[in-house]
């Protein structure tokens, strides 16, 4: 008796239940064909670009404007971390989005077959050299890029003049060290702190950055050959801790404890230090510290590097579209890209609203907005470059295996020999 | 008990489905991932116990087992000293009961992400400024080496969890009848031995809730290591939900990390469940 009410308990349960379900996705249904009412395109984006959203939004409401018959919606989710993981969520719950974005080969790996080619867009022909080799795959195009972004040794400008120090004439190392030496002998007139803020407790920003200035070299300054490579030599370590050593001991102390928002609002952005290593996408930051101290007093210095003069730059970040998507979508998507990248609207809209240093061609004639990308494009356009190889490391490689093992060279705890042995164990250990 | 009709399910139904959904479910299918090579996306074939293995030969998840057990210890002893000393401050009869226990509570209120990068500030600039004015050399350099991030991340839970813990003993502190202290009063006890033999018994009870609740909490904790410490330096602040958010979304794999979690929830079970029966065995009846 007991058990048949037990049963009956729950079958009205789950009935009642189902109803309350079928009731959701009803609605729901509802909702999404009112909005595609009058043979309307319905693109997603799933984009993760935080400091761009607003923008972003404007563009496509623009675009919709233009073109009534495609509906575009646009999710931002931020942050490396977070958006790989959101997107495979989006993935793995089937709501998969129709353009969406990856950054290194390896994501080309994982998300292979849902990248539809995209060589036949216009927007892929006017990418500029070399922007492309990461997303290639059997002759096909399989992303477009965002932009293009570099990082160098940002300096105060008045800093470095009352100091009396000529920035050009900063080419090697040694150059370098001195100045560094002359900036912290005076750094009670010239009212900073230290020369530096190193950010230690930012494993990125040595993995990733600092690291990629001294290994590009070896990798050919090609992602894909970095990703294709069993090991790592470290040909330039001697440089490379030479650097390290140097920003990381004339730097506000202690570094392990230093991170980005400190070193980039409290100390540069203050006047608390004359040089960080960081890129273009600081200017933001700083100009909602200071604008007028962004506007005219930050200069880009490169990273002494032997046998080059010039400016790591790469591609963070490829839009995508997704092929398993219908075909009319996909066409939509592709023309969208199209319209954003090439088109005048477009194009002006990338270079003033967005504040990108332009990956594509045809941009010659539109001023670029800010000073820090004004001359990283300067040298771009010199084709005084170096490659961002580290997006080719293996997965994890900048931060957790050398990003890690700096921190404990800085700590004390190991020798460099031991900093190289170590990583280079880690990527031989993944490749295998 | 008996009245277990159709009305009762029915009423059940939003919870029974809610917590089956979000909980039970996903807890299944990640059982079962870890022994798959599941990338987040796919999972092509099942690796078995692979995952297992591998994982006890990881320094790394190794480390931060080792790293979250001592700050387990440390703040559940400090967390149950801290809460009942407070709960006992604040069942005197002084003026400012209400407030103190409104500013003694407040803490919790704030999220941990928030109060990770508040107490980030006090320990890297604060106590930097406190420590060059005095001289004292033991205040400055917090957080950059892996005992100062220990106890940096001590202070912060026992800052953050003191006035919830303290919250449980009032509630058992007030419960206990006026008449046995008194009693006790007249026969000659003085203020400890009435402590030690009649307020400590009547509010275990309230130790057993303690300390399943702080065990489990520091076990846990998550946010507050990503904003004070992120695991530096050198991921030796990291703990065993760090870790394994990392190896599942830095490292990508999903399934590895999927090994790790069920490691983990196992030892959290096992320790909070064991605690909570000896506790229980321990309560006075009244």
């Amino acid at each position: 008796m007991k058990g048949k009410k037990f049963y009956t308990g729950i079958a009205s349960a789950l009935l009642a239940s189902s109803i309350a379900l079928t009731g959701c996705s009803f609605s729901s249904g509802d909702e999404s064909a009112s909005e595609s009412s009058g043979d309307a395109v319905t693109v997603d984006v799933f984009q993760f670009k935080v400091e761009f959203k607003e923008q972003f939004e404007e563009l496509v409401s623009m675009y919709e404007e233009e073109n009534p018959d495609v509906n575009i919606n646009v999710k931002t989710v931020g942050g490396g971390n977070d958006y790989g993981a959101a997107l495979k969520t989006s993935f793995s719950s089937g709501e998969e989005p129709d353009i969406f974005n990856i950054g290194g080969p390896t994501d080309v790996q994982q998300y292979e077959k849902y990248l539809a080619d995209l060589s036949d867009t216009k927007a892929a022909e006017a990418a500029l050299d070399g922007t492309l080799t990461s997303v290639k795959k059997d002759g096909q195009i399989l992303g477009l890029p965002y932009n293009q972004e570099g990082y160098g040794l940002l300096y105060n400008k008045k800093v470095f003049e009352e100091a009396g120090i000529n920035p050009d004439e900063i080419k090697t190392m040694d150059d370098l060290e001195s100045a560094v030496k002359k900036l912290d002998s005076n750094k009670k007139e010239l009212g900073i702190k230290a020369p530096f803020a190193f950010p230690a407790k930012e494993k990125w920003v040595i993995g990733n950055h600092l690291a990629n200035a001294y290994i590009a070299e070896e990798f050919n300054h090609s992602v894909m050959d970095a990703y294709e490579a069993d090991t790592i030599k470290f040909e330039m370590a001697d440089q490379m801790k030479r650097f390290l050593d140097l920003q990381n001991d004339y730097s506000i102390q202690p570094t392990l404890s230093l991170d980005y928002s400190q070193q980039v609002e409290e100390y540069f952005s203050l006047g608390k230090v004359a040089m960080i290593q960081q890129g273009n996408w600081v200017y933001n930051t700083i100009a909602s510290m200071d604008e007028e101290f962004a506007q005219n007093n930050v200069g880009l210095l490169p990273i002494p590097v032997e046998g080059y003069e010039g400016i790591p730059v790469g591609v963070p970040n490829y839009w995508v579209v997704n092929k398993e998507s219908e075909d009319e979508v996909v066409q939509a998507s592709k023309e969208f890209l199209d319209w954003m990248y090439t088109s005048e609207t477009g194009k002006k809209f990338v270079t003033e609203k967005f504040k990108f240093i332009p990956a594509y061609e045809g941009y010659e004639d539109l001023e670029i907005a800010d000073p820090i990308s004004q001359e990283i494009y300067e040298y771009v356009k010199a084709e005084k470059t170096l490659g961002w190889v580290f997006l080719g490391a293996p997965i994890g490689w900048t931060e957790d295996a050398f990003g890690v093992a700096v921190q404990e060279y800085i700590a004390g705890k190991i020798t460099w020999e031991e900093v190289l042995e170590q990583s280079r164990k880690a990527w031989e250990q993944s490749r295998k | 008990m008996h009245n277990r009709n159709i009305w009762f399910w029915l009423f059940l139904t939003p919870v029974i489905l809610g917590l089956g959904l979000v909980v039970v479910v996903p807890f299944i299918y990640g059982f079962i991932f870890s022994f798959t090579d599941w990338n987040g996306i796919t999972a092509t074939k099942f690796v078995g116990l692979q995952h297992y293995i591998n994982l006890f030969q990881e320094d790394e998840f190794m480390a931060s087992i080792w790293f979250t057990v001592k700050f387990a210890i440390i703040t559940v002893i400090l967390l149950n000293i801290m809460g009942l000393g407070l709960a006992l401050l604040v069942t005197r009869n002084i003026k400012t009961n209400n407030l103190l226990r409104t500013v003694f509570f407040m803490p919790n209120l704030i999220g941990g992400l928030i109060l990770g990068f508040i107490w980030q500030f006090i320990f890297v600039s604060v106590f930097e400024d406190i420590g060059m004015l005095l001289g004292v050399e033991s205040l400055t350099g917090w957080l950059s080496t892996t005992s100062t991030g220990f106890w940096g991340l001590v202070i912060l839970t026992a800052w953050q969890m003191a006035g919830y813990i303290m919250i449980i003993y009032i509630a058992y502190l007030e419960n206990i009848p006026k008449d046995l202290i008194e009693a006790a009063k007249i026969d000659g006890a003085n203020g400890f031995q009435r402590f030690k033999n009649i307020t400590f018994p009547l509010v275990a009870p309230a130790f057993t809730v303690s300390m399943f609740l702080t065990l489990s909490m520091a076990f846990k904790i998550y946010d507050q290591n990503l904003s004070l410490t992120n695991g530096g330096p050198f991921n030796s602040t990291q703990m065993v939900a760090m870790e394994i958010v990392r190896t599942a979304f830095s490292d990508q794999q999903m399934a590895f990390a999927q090994a790790k979690a069920v490691i983990f929830f196992f030892i959290v079970a096992v320790i909070a469940l064991t605690q909570v029966y000896y506790n229980k065995k321990r309560e006075v009846e009244m």
